[in-house]
């Protein structure tokens, strides 16, 4: 066992240590979502001035594009929670990776929807097969084949072993694609938003879109809690600290 | 007891292929599928579009690779059927040849009896939708770079399907991403040879990535059957 890594990450890693503190961190991170989601959702819909181009049309960035970040942050999450799961056969490590899947689908299917309805008013299109809509349609697809091949398997271990390792194969995948996509000439704008320098951005718009984006992160840390932790309760429910959770519970 | 000395490398590859095209060779019935299908999808298009020379002319060389990796994908399913229903995959696994080369030899035997009847008859696919004489070269070229490219995606998803219930569904949804830059480039080469254009880069391309497969996807085919039957 290696020694630098600390004890209590050792700890954290057994399912009913996990359980207790994904149950503490749970309300929180929902707290601090929903209200940083109506702060920055306030500041982008009612304070922000709207663009001297778009009018409010372009206001959906605030949805759009904290949305296409976690779509491919919860992807990364998932490739190296895979990873560890392959690699050290962490139960916790598959549960996380497995759980992370529907929630990445998500964001990415509200990603695409928001994108192709200010499409219609902007580009007069409802779709177009441009570099990164077209990544984002494969980035959905990648997410449903991992979703999939974790319900085929009988075995739900097993099952996340096997997608675990297809989500990897993605992880190398998407930056291909995103090249060989990228030949096409596209429409899509790039970057505004520079973590390293300054962003093309006035600051009115940019705080909300900061806030709104640090909401979803705490939306996706307690949405993985509370979806870790059911499932954990059903991959562990001959054991015994289960049986003391239920026993706990039944008891009025 | 005499000590049996295990084969070498060579003899096991040699063996697995010749065992793979024997097999095929007794089905000949079943390796003439993915050609009819291919030939069926080809004469639908003409059909659903009009028989309009220039529109069909420009749709031939995407009509041709697509309907190509559809009939791939279709016998893909049957690549290591049969070997896990008799148990002789576990066998593989458990045999002292490193099962990445061993693998490498089923799909190469595998693309040998699909993919390549599908390379032969994708110049007279192409000619019925009179893709013009001048991009013939390009398409066999990209056909032969892009089929063994989606063998050996596709085997490393059939092995990690290996444990579940028959699903080509699945296998579909999860070879898409994958051979997006396949079509892609291949697509690229034929469109820029139509035009007269220069279209040995993305074939280049295309080479570049089949020498970077055949490397990496017999090892991930072994890990992902590892993991799809161990239970």
């Amino acid at each position: 066992m290696s020694t630098w890594i600390p004890l209590w990450m050792h700890k954290l890693a057994s399912p009913p240590t996990f359980y207790r503190v994904a149950g503490a961190i749970r309300p929180w991170a929902l707290a601090l979502a929903l209200l940083l989601g109506a702060i920055g959702l306030y500041g982008g819909l009612v304070l922000a001035p709207p663009d001297y181009q778009q009018g409010d049309a372009y206001r959906i960035i605030f949805i759009h594009v904290p949305s296409a970040w976690m779509s491919m942050f919860i992807y990364a999450v998932m490739g190296v929670a895979g990873f560890v799961a392959l690699i050290w056969r962490l139960k916790l490590a598959e549960v996380v990776a497995m759980q992370s899947a529907p929630i990445g689908a998500a964001f990415t299917a509200i990603t695409l929807a928001s994108g192709s309805l200010w499409g219609k008013p902007m580009w007069g299109t409802w779709w177009t097969w441009d570099a990164r809509l077209t990544s984002e349609l494969v980035l959905l697809f990648l997410y449903l084949g991992v979703i999939g091949l974790y319900h085929a398997f009988e075995d739900r271990r097993q099952g996340a072993r096997a997608a675990s390792f297809l989500a990897i194969i993605g992880v190398i995948n998407v930056p291909i694609v995103h090249f060989s996509v990228v030949w096409w000439n596209t429409l899509h704008q790039g970057s505004t938003v520079n973590v390293f320098g300054h962003s093309k951005m006035a600051w009115d718009m940019l705080w909300p879109l900061l806030v709104v984006t640090l909401a979803t992160k705490f939306y996706y840390a307690a949405s993985l809690c509370a979806r870790a932790r059911t499932d954990l309760l059903d991959l562990e429910g001959g054991k015994d600290w289960v049986r003391k959770i239920a026993d706990a519970e039944a008891r009025p | 007891m005499a000590e049996r000395v295990p084969a070498t490398v060579t003899t096991a590859c040699a063996a697995m292929l010749r065992r793979d095209l024997l097999l095929a060779w007794r089905q000949r019935g079943d390796l003439a599928m993915p050609v009819l299908y291919a030939v069926i999808v080809t004469v639908l298009f003409p059909f659903a579009l009009g028989p309009d020379l220039a529109l069909l002319q420009r749709i031939a060389g995407g009509v041709v690779l697509v309907t190509v990796l559809l009939a791939m994908l279709l016998a893909l399913d049957a690549m290591f059927a049969s070997d896990i229903e008799d148990g002789s995959l576990e066998q593989l696994l458990l045999a002292p040849q490193p099962p990445a080369l061993l693998l490498g030899m089923k799909i190469l035997a595998h693309w040998l009896t699909t993919a390549l009847p599908l390379i032969v008859i994708a110049p007279v696919l192409a000619g019925m939708l009179h893709l013009p004489t001048a991009a013939m070269p390009a398409l066999v070229l990209a056909l032969l770079f892009a089929t063994p490219l989606l063998s050996l995606l596709g085997a490393v998803l059939v092995a990690l399907t290996a444990g579940t219930r028959r699903s080509g569904m699945l296998l579909a949804l999860m070879l898409l991403p994958l051979c997006v830059p396949v079509v892609i480039f291949a697509a690229g080469a034929v469109a820029a040879a139509q035009q007269g254009l220069p279209w040995l880069a993305p074939i280049a391309w295309l080479a570049a990535a089949f020498i970077l497969t055949v490397v990496l996807a017999p090892l991930a085919c072994a890990a992902a059957l590892r993991i799809a039957l161990d239970s």
